[in-house]
């Protein structure tokens, strides 16, 4: 067999049919500055399509280098072999000089690696630990010719160097010849230094006597050493012919970037002499020096950009469509400035972007690409129109339809909106986006002054469903007549068709998630929108999932409360919250990475090689960034049932809390879980817990800058952030009374409720009702920790949420 | 088609649907396939319609 690297989708030769092996050399955080700017921006996904894009233009194995001072390279190298394994066909060559961030790599590699490299430069310390973890993991390596003096610069002292490496990756560690490519580091020739004037005739020496004194050894070069401190035009041309001589020479691989290889035969012969002369410094007759006349020959030879054929064979427009449906914002600039010359900035947007975001909403629907994905388009969308509006007149674009968009009275969600928002806008409607908790008379001032032609309206909770209920009237007594689109959790089509359609006069439609919002605009243009209606007889009714059995036990004991009364706890460590996230729900439900019609090795590939790392960033970066600040109100109060309600005694008063009960068997009402007077009274845990401010602020800030992706992400971690918080909370709680003393060991424990008793959030489904935050806070006073109430009861900041916590055996979810 | 005994994962709270357990809290006994849960069934954790559920592995 011959010897070959493999990814996780493909083995690949090392010694191709045509030499050589492509080595991709641009992501390298030392050697790109643009990869390095991505990484230190952390954007990790930049950095994966640096490598994919030398992918797309031949290289065969994929350079991936992230040593660089100040940065974390283990934290780096590990993110971006995780992310590149699962995205790249071609093999990856692992660049470190760090054993720690080889060995790590290796082992999470899924296929056959290259290491870059090992040398001599430390007298053989690093070199044997590395060629352990090669022969481990079945790696191949690529050997620099330096020893402790440095770099070798005659071919004799690169061949001892050579030598002696092969003698202790193979003798001492058992790799074989042809797991190692030897690296013989050739100097520029461009330096004009009288030393250097043969670097290249040592270099190809070498590559030769390696080849014949060291059988079935491999050779690799950074080919364009060669040529530093040359113009990139004449550079190009050099490197070109160096890497032919070189393979003629017997080198096996070539770290390049593929692209700014040119074909010997483009090559005119003179250019081609004029390079050999430099490369085999021959002497001239006129010009003696042949760096002189390399430098004359190029130098009234100025850089046709057409040679940068990096656009491939594509138009511009197909570029740009591919760009959306990529989510590639990647040179955009180069390709807009491109199609401006033809096209009106507002024809782009029309003809190409429009029709790209259409294209993209239609995969979507049919279950082709996800939600995050959508995203990504819609921010290439944005930045394209960004990009050209400061070529458009004024007057163009007004005449798209105008949608005003606002979260209801009291309620501060904005995510739905947003995205509704992100999804229209970047379909070439014109929105007025006014905010959360904005009254019914402001929404109808906004929609007469910007001519709305339709009114979006979200809301998450029950009491916003409500308030669109009621305000409806109040849009007909003010004359509107523009269609209505109702959004939210608490809607359903049932409750939009009987409650809100019949009290306006235009149409009302129920719109289950922001592409329905974008069909139901498209369908207002179309002249074919309808309200919604609701057929009762051929609906499907939810059934009620719960216990059966409405026997409820009496004689349980009530536990002993560590203390009776309010406490605050603010020193929580967040770190300790991750492990009880609920990555299922954050990854499928918040992020929308559902597996769907993917099969399971494509959908754990997304999951371990896009979605995981994206995680782990998001938890680095909540972290270093102190965005989730653990605040905790809590306490045990004695307490008695009475019918639907529990009394409970705070600060020497009575508060009512009046639950709901099931109006269908088994009848359960929270207040069954707690003993009445008679039986003795009982003990109620209350809380109400936060992650604090700031990550309504880092999201805020992302959607401003329409990073809608990581919006959408940070907004969904956020979310399970602070369940989690409530999980661990509850946990303590559960601990504190003795009751099961058992924490529920990770996130599927919590969900199943594998613990005795149970915490029911208000706002939930065994109590929707937010009413019962007035008894609450009133004695667990959460606004020392920065938590307070809007008009209807719900809590700010958005990442809070508060529960009563009942010991009973028996308590478990259910929904009224 | 759906290959039997295919678990589904609530992609609202995580709640896992083992057609070898079967759902006790909506009365599902041990053996009926997801597909064949009736369209009204809800995730029992979190009463997530079917839609929200998403082939587990």
């Amino acid at each position: 067999m011959k010897p070959s690297v493999a990814s996780l989708y493909q083995a690949v030769e090392l010694q191709q049919e045509i030499p050589p092996l492509l080595i991709g050399e641009r992501a390298n955080a030392n050697g790109s500055k643009k990869f390095r700017e991505l990484l230190l921006a952390d954007d990790y996904q930049a950095c994966v399509k640096v490598a994919l894009e030398q992918e797309a233009r031949g290289a065969h194995v994929i350079d991936l280098c992230t040593a660089y001072a100040g940065r974390d390279e283990l934290a780096d190298l590990t993110t971006l072999v995780r992310l590149c394994a699962g995205a790249l066909k071609a093999p990856l060559m692992i660049d470190s000089t760090t054993p720690a961030c080889i060995e790590a790599c290796l082992r999470l590699y899924p296929g056959r690696a290259i290491v870059n490299s090992i040398n001599l430069e430390d007298g053989g310390v690093n070199i044997r630990r590395i060629c352990r973890a090669a022969k481990k993991y079945g790696a191949a390596v690529v050997a620099l010719t330096i020893d402790e003096k440095g770099m070798a610069m005659t071919a004799a002292e690169k061949v001892r160097i050579a030598r002696a490496i092969h003698a202790i990756a193979v003798d001492e560690y058992g790799l074989r010849s042809r797991d190692l490519l030897f690296d013989c580091l050739t100097f520029t020739v461009g330096s004009g230094d009288a030393n250097l004037r043969d670097a290249a005739v040592q270099t190809l020496e070498a590559i030769r006597r390696i080849k014949a004194e060291l059988p079935g050894c491999l050779t690799v070069l950074g080919v364009s050493n060669i040529s530093f401190g040359l113009a990139p035009q004449a550079r190009r041309i050099l490197n070109s012919v160096f890497l032919h001589e070189a393979v003629a020479a017997g080198l096996d691989a070539a770290i390049v970037d593929a692209a700014k290889i040119v074909p010997l035969a483009r090559i005119p012969a003179e250019d081609r002499e004029v390079c050999l002369d430099l490369l085999y410094n021959r002497q001239g007759e006129e010009v003696k020096d042949p760096l002189m006349r390399f430098i004359a020959h190029f130098s009234d030879k100025a850089a046709t950009p057409a040679e940068d054929g990096q656009e491939g064979d594509s138009k511009p427009e197909e570029q740009l469509f591919q760009m959306v449906m990529d989510g590639d914002k990647e040179q955009l600039e180069d390709v807009l400035a491109i199609l401006r010359q033809r096209f009106r900035p507002i024809d782009i947007i029309n003809q190409i972007l429009v029709p790209a975001m259409r294209h993209v909403g239609e995969l979507f629907g049919k279950g082709e690409i996800l939600l995050p994905f959508v995203l990504q388009s819609a921010e290439v969308m944005k930045a394209s129109v960004t990009l050209l509006e400061p070529f458009m007149d004024k007057a163009e674009g007004t005449a798209a339809t105008t949608v005003l968009l606002a979260t209801v009275q009291g309620d501060v969600h904005d995510i739905g909106k947003n995205l509704v928002d992100i999804i229209l806008s970047n379909n070439g409607y014109l929105v007025h986006n006014i905010g959360i908790k904005v009254p019914a008379e402001t929404i109808i001032e906004k929609a007469r002054e910007v001519r709305a032609d339709l009114i979006g309206l979200s809301g998450l909770l029950v009491k916003s469903a409500i308030i669109m209920q009621e305000s409806m009237a109040q849009y007909r007594e003010a004359g509107l007549t523009v269609p209505i689109l109702l959004g939210g959790a608490a809607l359903t089509p049932k409750f939009v068709a009987e409650s809100c359609v019949p009290q306006y006069d235009a149409p009302v439609v129920y719109c289950a998630d922001a592409f329905a919002g974008l069909k139901a605009v498209q369908e207002f243009e179309a002249g074919t929108l309808t309200a919604t209606v609701y057929d009762g007889a051929t609906a499907v009714k939810a059934m009620k999932p719960g216990i059966r059995v409405a026997e409820i036990d009496r004689t349980n004991p009530v536990p002993v409360p560590p203390f009776l009364g309010q406490r605050y706890v603010e020193d929580i460590d967040p770190a300790v919250l991750f492990s009880l996230i609920n990555v299922e729900a954050l990854f499928r439900g918040r992020w929308g990475y559902r597996r769907g019609k993917m099969g399971a090795g494509e959908y754990a590939d997304l999951i371990e090689g896009t979605v995981r790392p994206l995680y782990e960033e998001l938890q680095r970066k909540a972290l270093a960034g102190g965005w989730i600040q653990p605040r905790v109100s809590y306490g045990y109060f004695p307490c008695r049932a009475e019918g639907d309600a529990v009394i409970v005694q705070a600060d020497g008063a009575e508060h009512r809390f009046s639950f709901p009960r099931q109006a269908e068997a088994p009848f359960l009402c929270i207040a069954d879980y707690f003993k009445t007077a008679g039986e003795g009274g009982d003990i109620a845990g209350f809380f109400v817990v936060t992650i604090g401010p700031k990550m309504s602020e880092e999201t805020a800030r992302l959607y401003q800058a329409d990073a809608y992706h990581e919006y959408l992400l940070l907004h969904g971690f956020s979310v399970e952030v602070t369940d989690a918080l409530a999980e661990y909370w509850h946990g303590v709680m559960r601990r504190e009374m003795g009751v099961g003393g058992t924490q529920a060991q990770n996130a599927l424990g919590a969900v199943t409720q594998n613990y005795q008793g149970s915490r029911y959030g208000f706002g939930y489904p065994a109590c929707p009702d937010l009413e019962a935050h007035k008894p609450l806070f009133a004695f667990l006073k959460p606004e020392a920790i920065g938590i307070t109430l809007t008009e209807n009861m719900q809590m700010v900041p958005e990442q809070t949420t508060s529960a009563i916590v009942a010991h009973h055996p028996q308590a478990k979810y259910f929904a009224v | 088609m759906t290959p039997a005994k295919e678990r589904y994962i609530c992609a609202n709270c995580g709640y896992i649907y083992d057609p070898a357990v079967g759902d006790p809290m909506n009365a599902i006994p041990p053996g009926v396939e997801f597909a064949e849960l009736p369209d009204e069934w809800v995730c029992p954790m979190c009463y997530a319609t079917k839609e929200q559920f998403d082939p587990l592995d």
